[in-house]
């Protein structure tokens, strides 16, 4: 090996040296009133697998897949605006809007949320906050920046020949979306999902402060069972078991929308 | 005269305070082959876009069979382009490809399917249909964009340079490919050059452009033997412009030398310029009439002939090619007597 790539070893060694401390702490005994854990067990696993841990899991995925295909819908048009426009102006306009919110930080976004949600700006027909609708609108507009700039991207690789060269062949702008635009602006569709899926999963200040309590993702839980049950071995079972399926998901979506796109 | 297929009135297109298209006037006949000849910048791609509807016109009108068709989108005009770069879609087989616009006119799919096997076989590519443009060579790719355009017989065929993107030897053979297939279907075409040797070769009419007008319309032999201005006869084939006054009808002082011009008859104490074609000057011997001394500048061999750059002696540049083996050693420096015969004048329009 070379020499050459002793820090990157270094610094990997750190994320490796975690994560074993995680696999250790989630095979030791849970004593509960003590932060000191037992000998080795496989009991952590079996606790985990309860239903109201299953069914965080199952709300996670849910949650995931509902924010993904909505912020895709949302993110598009404005993505194509960016893309096609000519003028720097709406460019610049359109950057700002959508990117400013994100620079107040995570917590204070999501207390304007709260505000938001909470019927004291607006009068929601439905509730809003504490419930998962209120969550998935966090959601979504959290995601909303990232993905509009993949799909900028990708639709400013698309040459606009394409387009007119489909209106000469007789299609009207509905079907040139449908049968040009759209299709061509796959990969960043399916590269923009995939981001949002994977840290949707992951998603921790947004479902615990509009949530509240009500609604559990996955990395609620770990922060119920570690810090506030103070069940070190639990919290670090469930994150595992959470992981492995995060990653076998985004194994399966990658698999299915690469041969969509081949 | 039947009513023109297509017709541009008064067109004109602003690009900001540029002018591409100005007041520009064109009618283009059933089954005729036109181009529209010019270098970069003399508008011939916005001409061709006012016809597809790409863009609008800043003022004037467009109509096609003598129906309005200013403001309608391109999906509504029922023509066919091929693009310089072909435009084939990426995600789409051949096949898919050519039967995008019949799939668009909602034809029952067993006629799509027959049709899109004709127009592969117009273009002898019948056994590439499964293949995806990119694993197609660019002389192929040609070949798909003109199928996908002509396969739902469209009114009206426009090429936007459609041999450029092609080295030299494909072009040549795309050439005769596209004669023959506008031969065969008949349709009418208007096409976009900057490569004069294109348009003399396939044109039935040539509009030559220059900073958003027509400098000249006409069939091919005319625009090179007689070129109506200076642009023209630059631009089309090379020539040796000469400045003169005409001192009778039919009579220019050229660099001290009297020249007989024949063709039109010209006003006597006026300043004409005169084009001649270098193929057309011969080495003479002896002095006489329409003979101009010219003092050897440049040689380019070429093998068939020698390029000769001379100088008249009052400093005017004349081209001369002279066919090998040439009659007289040349060399720089060298003095050859030129004959210039008469009738090979072409008179250019003071502008």
């Amino acid at each position: 090996m070379s020499f050459r790539l002793l820090p990157a070893v270094a610094v990997l060694a750190v994320f490796a040296a975690a994560l074993a401390a995680l696999f250790r702490w989630s095979l030791l005994e849970f004593v509960p009133g003590s932060l000191q854990p037992g000998g080795l067990t496989l009991a952590n696993f079996r606790a985990v697998l309860a239903p109201q841990y299953v069914g965080a899991i199952r709300d996670t995925v849910v949650l995931s897949a509902l924010t993904t295909v909505l912020t895709l819908v949302c993110a598009y048009p404005v993505a194509y605006a960016l893309a096609r426009t000519a003028s720097r102006r709406v460019r610049s306009l359109i950057l700002v809007l959508t990117l400013a919110p994100f620079f107040t930080g995570a917590i204070v976004r999501t207390y304007a949320w709260v505000l938001v949600l909470g019927n004291t700006v607006v009068t929601w027909p439905v509730p809003m906050l504490f419930t998962e609708r209120g969550v998935l609108v966090g959601l979504v507009h959290f995601s909303m920046p990232t993905m509009i700039l993949i799909l900028a991207a990708a639709l400013s690789h698309i040459d606009p020949v394409y387009e007119r060269a489909a209106a000469s062949l007789g299609a009207s702008p509905a079907h040139v979306f449908r049968r040009v635009t759209l299709p061509l602006s796959m990969p960043g569709i399916v590269s923009g999902g995939l981001i949002v899926f994977a840290w949707t999963l992951s998603a921790f200040p947004t479902p615990e402060l509009l949530g509240g309590g009500k609604v559990k993702m996955i990395a609620n839980v770990v922060k119920d069972l570690g810090l506030d049950s103070f069940n070190w071995p639990g919290a670090a079972a469930f994150a595992l078991l959470a992981l492995a399926l995060t990653l076998a998901l985004l194994t399966l979506v990658g698999r299915l929308s690469s041969d969509r796109a081949a | 005269m039947t009513t023109a297929v297509v017709e541009l009135r008064g067109c004109t297109r602003d690009y900001g305070a540029v002018r591409a298209v100005d007041a520009l006037d064109l009618a283009v006949h059933e089954g005729e082959f036109l181009a529209l000849l010019g270098p970069s910048g003399c508008g011939k791609t916005t001409t061709l876009n006012l016809v597809a509807g790409f863009v609008e016109p800043t003022a004037g009108r467009v109509l096609i069979d003598g129906e309005d068709v200013t403001g309608r989108p391109p999906h509504l005009r029922g023509l066919g382009v091929v693009f310089q770069s072909y435009a084939l879609f990426p995600h789409l087989s051949v096949r898919e490809n050519v039967a995008f616009g019949l799939r668009e006119r909602r034809m029952a799919a067993a006629e799509i399917e027959r049709r899109v096997g004709d127009a592969l076989e117009l273009v002898r590519l019948e056994p590439a249909g499964r293949q995806r443009p990119s694993e197609l060579s660019g002389g192929m790719q040609q070949r798909v964009a003109l199928a996908r355009a002509l396969v739902y017989r469209p009114r009206v065929l426009l090429l936007d340079e459609p041999l450029a993107a092609l080295d030299k030897k494909l072009r040549e053979g795309m050439r005769d490919e596209l004669r023959t297939i506008h031969r065969s279907v008949g349709i009418t075409t208007i096409f976009v050059t900057h490569d004069q040797a294109e348009a003399l070769g396939l044109a039935d009419r040539i509009a030559v452009m220059n900073r958003g007008r027509i400098e000249q319309l006409g069939p091919p032999r005319e625009i090179y033997e007689r070129p109506a201005t200076r642009f023209v006869a630059d631009f089309i084939g090379a020539s040796t412009v000469l400045r003169g006054r005409a001192v009778a009808a039919d009579r220019v002082v050229v660099a001290g030398g009297t020249l007989h011009v024949g063709g039109r008859a010209l006003r006597a104490g006026a300043d004409v310029e005169l084009a001649i074609r270098p193929e057309r000057l011969r080495l003479v011997a002896a002095a006489g009439d329409n003979v101009l001394d010219a003092r050897v500048e440049g040689l380019v061999y070429q093998g068939a002939q020698t390029e000769v750059t001379a100088r008249l002696g009052d400093g005017q540049r004349v081209l001369v090619f002279v066919g090998e083996p040439a009659p007289v050693p040349l060399a720089v420096g060298q003095t050859l007597r030129l004959f210039l015969p008469g009738e090979a004048f072409m008179v250019l329009d003071d502008r």
